[in-house]
């Protein structure tokens, strides 16, 4: 039998938000695969009970907390104590956690504070043969492995966007309160506030339909033999903007700018996907104007459907990987399509 | 303020991005086909974080830089041969896998015994430095159980900017969500900073600089401890490459219009 | 105002090395053997006194694993170096466990043969059973002596030169800086004095930018061009001392290469070493060597004088791995990593100056490789040990690297040396293949089995033909008219369009093994694009391109790094580039500059 701790932080109002959510259902399927487990929630933030009472149907034995001002912010020392006390508190063997920035900052130390092993990244649990299997990414979303550890405690962050959110009626739920008291050592960080990137909303949304990936091939000489970079700026920037999409970049693209060169200076490495750049995970995805082969494409892994724009139709991000490619004029069809969506606008 | 820091950046070395990568499962456990074969870098985060340090420790004078590297040692010295190019570090080497499939609790406890034998090192001026994910392994839990062992509770994950205050604070800014930044105000070092990219172009080579590092670098490599990273308990049930082959329809001699309906269609669908 | 100039960092060193292959590889594994002898004398710098020799190799690319030469060699002159070598320690390295020559048919019959070849090909096809026809080819009973590599190794120079690095790297007694491109010689009073680095921080025209870093001057009492067949440096040499009388140097192939993961139903022992002819072209040989763990190289030559205006070796390389007798090995493998480089095939008429005051050179750019025997990677490194001796003769002894010590020391040795003995019983072996492929193989099977003391008439080289010309009665001109504007139009080479019209099937795209052209140069290989850096291949003359109407350089272009463009000169794309050289010798108008250049496709496998 195993002693399961879920760990979660509560937002502002001492809600839980969608990764969060889920967690709770692979816990919850996790723990029903193992049988004759229990399993707490552990809550962490400025106010918890709203969270509680969000998950009070979700099957959880019980709920126990951290709970404070000093707990309301996303900061490693105050998150890590919080943790640990939270483990030690119900002496959990299994710790399952959302793979938010937050937890993720956390909860490497906490592991080794209670002498655990820790594998994140985690995109698919089951029972085998009564043993817990974790799969999880290597290389770079490139290698895909299933594991399992007789080691406990082990830790397992799960990415967002691997299990659908836990979706169940809020109810009353009381939750135990873990006394904490945090030293001088774990208050040097003070968080200040949060800060958008200058980029604006032009950056990859977790939370939109569509991701829009934009290759190198827009700063390349076009049919004329001139360059179109402004044009392809506005016409990548309104696409975005009428279809509410998430905008990412090919890494030769993102590296182009960082030459100096004029070419789409909105694009910074927080738009990168694929190599060191993000794997998003979209309902849907377009990429324009991208060509390469397997590394480059691992950005668009976790995309559903997958659609390319390109002028060679052999190109890598579309042979096998994408659901349609599109052999035209990436500017051409831009054109037409931003004339599509104003009139769907005026209408 | 006289303000200098003691930089140890830990840093592994992986195939190059760009290379095709296959898994074998040895007797050892996973590992990549010819991966002795590939061509090797550092990796990307760390890189970055190499070259932060370098740049801070250009600017507050009496810093200095280590890089600590758990690396096939013939391999590590072949990566050195450029990186030792783009800044000034001194290197501690360890000879021990580099592939990601070893665990990180056994490699944070070799990398911080290394950083402990450092002779000279302050750890009051101590910023432990790394990638906040590994190219290898993903998340960066590694480099948060080498700064547990060492004793530091100020951990940022995700670092795009550290600014030194005329304080002596630091402010630091991480990724988070939605595509912001999280800014703290560190009281100072000791710290852990898991860098994110930065916001550094890689430097020029700079041979005058690599010359000067391969006297340490040299030395280094050959006392190199040859680590060896049991995990038993850690079994790997399969490791494969993701099958990935879609059915691609090409649509070509359709006018720009006609695409631009199917695409408005199929983002509206 | 203008900014204040940079002063540009100067560094003395006792030797330095352009170029990190194995010439060098023979050259600093004697030298450091020397230097890191205990027994012997230490030899201390020069330059920093105190110090041991000051001895500094720059290799371009960014490792030291990088070329795409003779994956076949002898090894006479590495196994000398390294008499216990044991082929297991270098990865991909096997020692040769069988050979053979093909004479492959034509399939297809897109090739152009020429009517003798015909007709021996309809006469081979008739007395098929007799003669062993398979698989359309036949297998060669006898292989000629200067051929074969029977007791040699099959190797990757890549993983070779890697493995040399690493041993030299260990002896602490020299220094090897990959991913440093040695731009410039400094010549002062007639003696070179050094070299100078690439300059950092400048726009793709070599103007300085943002982060200007001038290019470091490394001084060094001996200068060693070691920088290949297209090497910088050695060009750089040429035009400050000139060529010696009678220097011709247009003789050139372009050899080009798959590496691939053979499936598993193919039969192919680990050593076999297939050398073939006849296809695709008549005037393209090519290779297939088997390394271990069932991973083959695949490689054709297309030399200067197959006249084709839109000669592209990959398209050909295509074909050519999908020849009957070859595809029933390679179906169904994968590619692992793809490369190409120009190869020197002038011989001693190529031959440049080997050695003046304060220089010499080595390897491929001295004229090493010998065109008979179809060998250059054990010539190089045998040039490397002979200037490595008569340098530590000179230091020994206490003598200035003058042009007249350094005659005597190491061109001497070259002169008495089995590479030279072999380079000119190689001489003119292929003035043939300028009159016809018959009559060049003739000249080639004359030269080896005289020894050289026969050979036929062949030179000199004619211009390319025109496309109109070369596709006389095949393709008609106004059709070729046709081609050229739709191709124009779009903006892309000839070559394919050109080929399937010639007969030659379009490729079928798996994806695994057959892909795309601008899909291989991402396969098993690092493609740099250092910011900073100028465009290493230069139009010199734009006015020139325009007159142009070949752009051979386009249709030639390796790493389709250089694209047609309407107005002006092709556009170069850094990244692309394979440094295969190709461009600068296939320019009819010799109007391409080829610098020493950052950046660039990388395979470690070649």
């Amino acid at each position: 039998m195993e002693q399961v701790l879920l760990l979660l932080t509560t937002g502002e109002n001492g809600s839980i938000g969608k990764a969060e959510r889920e967690a709770v259902t692979a816990t919850r399927n996790l723990v029903c695969a193992l049988g004759g487990s229990v399993w707490t929630v552990g809550l962490i933030g400025g106010t918890i009970s709203p969270a509680a009472e969000q998950l009070a149907g979700c099957g959880a034995a019980g709920f126990v907390g951290v709970e404070g001002k000093e707990f309301a912010v996303s900061r490693y020392a105050s998150d890590a104590a919080a943790a640990e006390a939270l483990c030690r508190a119900i002496g959990a063997g299994l710790v399952l956690a959302p793979g938010s920035s937050r937890l993720m900052r956390a909860l490497g130390g906490v592991a080794q504070r209670l002498g655990a092993r820790i594998d994140t990244h985690v995109v698919g649990l089951r029972v085998q043969d009564g043993a817990i299997q974790a799969d999880r990414w290597y290389y770079r979303q490139r290698i895909e492995a299933t594991l399992t550890r007789a080691h406990r405690p082990w830790i397992l962050a799960l990415d967002p966007g691997s299990f659908p959110p836990w979706d169940g009626a809020p109810g009353t739920a009381s939750v135990k309160r873990v006394p904490l008291e945090l030293g001088p050592e774990a208050q040097r960080t003070d968080v200040v506030g949060l800060q958008a990137v200058d980029t604006g909303e032009q950056t990859i949304r977790p939370e939109a339909e569509l991701l829009f990936v934009a290759g190198a091939g827009w700063t390349k000489k076009q049919p004329d033999g001139k360059t179109h970079v402004e044009e392809a700026a506005h016409l990548i920037l309104e696409f975005v903007r009428k279809t509410k999409a998430s905008l990412g970049s090919s890494k030769s693209l993102v590296d182009l700018a960082g030459e100096g060169q004029a070419v789409l200076p909105f694009l910074t490495h927080l738009h990168q996907v694929g190599q060191t750049g993000a794997t998003p995970r979209h309902p849907k995805g377009l990429a324009t104007c991208c060509h390469g082969e397997e590394p480059h494409v691992v950005g668009w892994r976790f995309i559903g459907e997958r659609r390319a724009i390109n002028l060679d139709a052999n190109c890598g991000w579309a042979r096998g990987k994408a659901d349609v490619l599109y052999v035209a004029d990436a500017f051409e069809v831009l054109r037409a399509a931003l004339r599509l969506l104003e009139g769907n606008e005026h209408r | 303020m006289n303000l200098s820091f003691h930089i140890v950046v830990c840093a592994g070395i992986v195939p190059d991005p760009l290379q095709t990568l296959e898994p074998v499962i040895g007797d050892s456990g996973p590992a990549l086909k010819n991966e002795m074969l590939l061509p090797a870098v550092l990796d990307p985060w760390a890189a970055h974080a190499l070259y932060e340090a370098a740049h801070l420790a250009r600017g507050h004078a009496g810093s200095k830089v280590w890089l600590v590297s758990l690396s096939p040692r013939a391999k590590l010295q072949q990566v050195m041969m450029t990186v030792a190019q783009k800044a000034p570090f001194e290197l501690v080497a360890l000879d021990g896998p580099a592939g990601g499939f070893t665990d990180s609790a056994e490699v944070a406890g070799a990398l911080a015994a290394a950083i402990e034998a450092i002779p000279g090192l302050d750890r009051s001026r101590l910023l432990l430095f790394g990638g906040w994910e590994s190219a290898a392994r993903g998340a960066g839990t590694t480099l948060a159980m080498v700064g547990e062992r060492l004793g530091i509770f100020d951990q940022f994950q995700g670092v795009d900017e550290l600014r030194v205050e005329p304080d002596g604070s630091l402010r630091i800014l991480e990724r988070v969500e939605g595509g912001r930044h999280q800014i703290s105000r560190c009281a100072g070092p000791p710290a852990v900073l898991g860098w994110a990219t930065g916001s550094l172009a890689e430097p020029p080579n700079q041979p005058q600089l690599g010359m000067q590092n391969m006297r340490t670098i040299l030395p280094a490599l050959q006392r190199a401890q040859s680590v060896a990273l049991p995990a038993a308990e850690l079994r790997f049930v399969r490791v494969a490459l993701p099958s990935q082959q879609r059915q691609t329809r090409i649509v070509r001699d359709v006018a720009a219009e006609e695409v631009a309906r199917e695409i408005v269609d199929w983002i509206r669908g | 105002m203008s900014e204040p100039e940079l002063t540009r960092p100067v560094m003395e060193t006792d030797i330095v090395c352009a170029g990190f292959g194995p010439a060098a590889g023979g050259f600093l594994t004697t030298l450091a053997r020397r230097l890191a002898d205990p027994s012997k004398p230490p030899i201390e710098s020069r330059a920093m006194p105190g110090l041991p020799l000051q001895v500094v190799c720059y290799e371009r690319a960014d490792d030291i694993g990088f070329g795409v030469s003779g994956a076949v060699t002898r090894a006479r002159a590495i196994r000398e170096s390294f008499p216990d070598l044991d082929p297991a320690a270098i990865p991909m390295a096997a020692a040769v466990s069988r050979e053979k020559l093909v004479y492959l048919l034509d399939p297809i019959g897109a090739s152009r043969r020429p009517a003798a070849l015909r007709l021996a090909d309809r006469l081979i096809r008739a007395l098929g059973s007799v003669l062993g026809l398979e698989h359309e080819a036949l297998e060669l009973a006898w292989l000629p002596a200067f051929l074969k590599k029977e007791d040699g190794l099959v190797l990757s120079i890549a993983q070779f030169n890697q493995w040399v690095g690493q041993q030299l790297l260990m002896t602490g007694a020299v220094q090897i800086w990959p991913g440093t491109p040695v731009a410039d010689i400094v010549v002062e009073n007639g003696t070179v004095a050094g070299v100078r680095l690439m300059d950092q921080g400048v726009d793709r025209h070599g103007k300085p930018a943002a982060g200007y870093q001038p290019g470091m001057e490394v001084r060094a009492a001996l200068t060693v061009a070691a920088d290949g067949p297209v090497g910088a440096v050695g060009r750089r040499l040429d035009a400050a001392f000139g060529t010696p009388e009678g220097f011709d140097n247009r003789e050139w192939a372009i050899g080009m290469k798959f590496v691939i993961e053979l499936a598993g139903q193919a039969e192919l022992e680990t050593g076999t070493v297939i050398h073939t002819i006849g296809y695709p072209e008549p005037e393209i040989f090519g290779f297939l060597y088997v390394h271990p763990e069932r991973i083959a190289s695949v490689g054709i030559f297309v030399p200067s004088w197959f006249d084709n205006p839109a000669r592209t070796a990959y398209r050909y390389l295509q074909h050519y791995i999908r020849h009957p007798y070859l595809w029933r090995y390679l179906e169904g493998g994968r590619l692992r990593s793809w490369g190409a480089k120009s190869i020197r095939e002038s011989g001693r008429r190529g031959e440049p100056k080997l050695a003046g005051n304060g220089y010499a050179r080595i390897g491929e750019g001295s004229a090493s490789t010998n065109v008979l025997t179809n060998s250059g990677v054990d010539e190089a490194w045998a040039t490397g040990v002979m200037l490595a001796e008569a340098v530590i003769e000179l230091l020994e002894q206490g003598k200035p690297f003058t042009r007249e010590n350094l005659e005597a020391s190491y061109v001497a040795r070259r002169r008495a040396s089995w590479v030279e003995k072999e380079a000119r019983m190689a001489e003119h072996a292929r003035d043939g293949f300028h009159r016809g492929f018959l009559s060049g193989l003739a000249g080639v099977a004359l030269a080896g089995l005289t020894r050289g003391r026969l050979r036929l008439p062949g030179r000199p080289r004619k211009p390319a033909p025109s496309l109109e010309e070369y596709f006389r009665g095949r393709i008609p001109p106004e059709e070729i008219a046709r081609i050229r504007a739709e191709c124009a139009r779009q903006n892309r080479p000839l070559h394919d369009a050109l080929m399937e019209r010639a007969g030659w099937p379009p490729i079928p795209l798996d994806g695994r093994l057959l892909v795309s052209h601008q899909d291989a140069l991402l396969v098993g290989g690092k493609v740099q694009a250092p910011p900073g850096v100028a465009d290493h291949v230069v139009f010199l003359y734009p006015y020139l391109c325009e007159e142009c109407g070949m752009r051979i350089c386009v249709e030639i272009c390796s790493g389709e790094a250089i694209q047609p463009r309407a107005d002006g000169p092709p556009v170069f794309e850094r990244e692309k580039c394979v440094h295969c050289g190709a461009c600068v010798w296939n320019c009819p108008r010799e109007n391409v500059l080829l610098e020493a250049g950052a950046g660039g496709l990388h395979s470690a496998e070649n």
